[in-house]
């Protein structure tokens, strides 16, 4: 029984961390978003910025999912369904490379036009 | 009824069933919201620069509501660190504590909902853009309803059909207008009609009346056709008819529901025509920034929307502000290679700036030292003047001719994807906010029996609504930066 209270204090204490890193991270964003040296690449909105912006979200949200949602130990079985829900998610991803590309006039061309999607190009 | 693996963890799965099923239910909502993130990437990356309506990126449109969006992250999270500690204060068997928690944690959704009520209603009632005819932009606020044709009826005419005309809607008279029929049905003619709803009971006395003519008419002319006597009369009824009102009265019309109007009549959508005199039809506009995404740079400087300004100063500023983050964009693209890509010249970063329209010419009433006054009073007040031009205070309000107007419309989602795909996406995050929150309420209110029956009981199923509310926090962790900042 101590130990299960000292397991929980340390839970507690983890928990608190997590949350106050989730702060920092909101104010990272922020950040980033507004201070004008952390517009990467050319002035406006682009690849790179998104990169940035979006891999701040994803720490973020890999902290919820590991601590608070407890993923960091959970049963296999979780494990396996959230394999699956990534595929999806992932196939879904995967299908915006489409939106950069004309299906009637670049249908040959897919790969061409989408090797530079996470570069800048004019369009 | 008991049912089983509520507390104790099944073999073969080794979960109680509730994470089970809140886990399975999490896939599906990944795969739900997966598909509206996915549909953000398609709507953003489909819009052709110059062709379609301008994605808004980034903080200058959004200087205002970053901030909101930054608070209700931070609530979120405060709420998301709650749920976890009042599943900790149930694992060490405190109900105060617990009860505390859960309460912090709905009182943190409460404000979010209403943080984010607040821009709701910022973006519906207090942004606005008009897109004139050559496809220039303002943005700024609408004032006074004057997107409403205001027009001083004396006539209305119409058909006994239908609903009750949409026109009653826009009378804007404190007393409702006397008409008298002077047209129409015999048995109507000489009706008086003082209030809106006996002109409702009216209305379908008349309907009524209409269509017992009509049957009556459908059945003169079958008995004809029956009778085989050649060719039978046409069956017709008119259901038209007129009211005149003895005093002129004053109609706000919803540009929604009308399909035209000019100096002398005015039609509604519903075949209501309105006939007296224009008062007036332009829009008042208070502008903020103008938009020339959509013009072709060199057609720019003639653009309509100058002559819509007609401030000479302005028009200055903005091709100043342009210039001079053109050569920003030459600097980096010298010192990195390469030429500026045609999507760069034609966007937002270089084609909409900030413009203040100065209170000198025609607005007598905002003279120059009110101006200054208000100036140095509320700075801030302007939606758009965050820009660190020192072009501050409320813009002069001008005048928007309506045949310039091609589109005009709030920051609803009818103004563009981007506020279409906003407004579906947050509103169906709030909606999980609302819902989880309520299970969390119901959890923290009416656990008590169960706490006493059994705390591990109630200690899985505030972690089951946990997680679905962390689920929620997660989502917005994403949403924010893609909606708000990039």
């Amino acid at each position: 029984m101590a130990d299960a209270s000292h397991d929980l204090s340390k839970t507690k204490k983890s928990y608190a961390a997590v949350g106050i890193a989730l702060l920092v991270f909101t104010v990272v964003t922020v950040t980033i978003g507004l201070a004008p040296i952390f517009d990467m690449g050319p002035p406006g909105p682009d690849a790179m910025d998104f990169v940035l912006g979006l891999s701040v979200a994803a720490v973020k949200a890999s902290l919820v999912a590991l601590i608070f949602m407890h993923l960091n130990h959970e049963k296999g079985l979780i494990y396996k369904i959230l394999l699956f829900t990534f595929l999806f998610f992932l196939g879904l991803m995967i299908l915006t490379i489409f939106a950069d590309t004309d299906p009637i006039l670049e249908q040959f061309e897919t790969l061409k036009t989408t090797r530079g999607w996470l570069m800048d190009k004019p369009r | 009824m008991e049912i089983p693996y509520e507390v104790t963890p099944r073999r073969d799965t080794g979960l109680y069933n509730a994470k089970l099923g809140v886990w399975l239910f999490l896939a599906s909502e990944v795969m739900l919201f997966g598909g509206l993130f996915s549909a953000y990437v398609f709507l953003r990356m489909g819009v052709q620069p110059g062709v379609d309506n301008p994605w808004p990126w980034g903080v200058s449109v959004h200087k205002n509501f970053v901030w909101l969006g930054a608070i209700n992250t931070i609530v979120l999270i405060a709420s998301s660190v709650g749920v976890v500690f009042a599943w900790v204060a149930l694992k060490e068997r405190n109900w105060r504590r617990y009860q505390i928690y859960m309460y912090f944690v709905v009182a943190c959704a409460v404000i979010f909902m209403c943080i984010k009520s607040v821009e709701y209603n910022s973006k519906l009632t207090k942004h606005h853009g008009i897109k004139l005819v050559d496809n220039s932009v303002m943005e700024g606020v609408i004032k006074d309803k004057t997107d409403q044709v205001r027009f001083s009826g004396d006539k209305l005419t119409f058909s006994l059909q239908g609903a009750v005309p949409a026109v009653l809607s826009d009378f804007t008279d404190e007393s409702f207008p006397a008409f008298k029929v002077t047209e129409g049905p015999e048995e109507l003619v000489g009706n008086e009609i003082k209030s809106a709803s006996e002109f409702k009971s009216w209305f379908a006395k008349g309907r009524r009346l209409a269509f017992e003519k009509l049957t009556e008419e459908r059945k003169r002319y079958r008995g004809e056709l029956a009778s085989g006597k050649g060719n039978p009369t046409p069956v017709s009824v008119s259901s038209s008819v007129t009211l005149v009102s003895s005093a002129p009265f004053a109609v706000s019309g919803n540009p929604r529901k009308l399909i035209g109007h000019n100096e002398t009549t005015m039609n509604y959508r519903d075949a209501v025509r309105v006939e007296g005199k224009l008062v007036s039809d332009d829009v008042m506009f208070e502008v903020h920034e103008v938009d020339l995404q959509l013009v072709v740079p060199t057609k720019q400087p003639e653009s309509i929307v100058w002559s819509v300004i007609n401030d000479k100063e302005a028009k200055k500023h903005f091709f100043d502000l342009k210039e001079k983050k053109y050569n920003e964009l030459i600097a980096y693209y010298e010192k990195h290679g390469g030429v500026v890509p045609e999507a760069q010249l034609r966007g937002r970063y270089l084609n909409v700036q900030y413009v203040h329209v100065a209170a000198e010419g025609h607005g007598e009433e905002h003279g120059e030292a009110k101006h200054g006054e208000v100036h140095a009073s509320e700075p801030k007040e302007s939606a758009g003047g965050g820009e660190s031009e020192g072009h501050h205070g409320p813009s002069r309000v001008i005048q928007v001719p309506r045949d310039q107007i091609k589109f005009m419309s709030n920051h609803g989602p009818r103004y563009g994807t981007y506020y279409a795909i906003y407004f579906t996406m947050t509103a169906l995050h709030g909606l999980h906010v609302v819902g989880g929150a309520l299970v969390l309420l119901f959890f923290a209110v009416f656990g008590k029996k169960l706490y006493l029956k059994n705390p591990e009981h109630l200690a899985n199923r505030v972690e089951v609504g946990g997680l679905f509310w962390h689920f929620v926090d997660l989502i917005w962790i994403f949403l924010f930066p893609i909606m708000y900042l990039l």
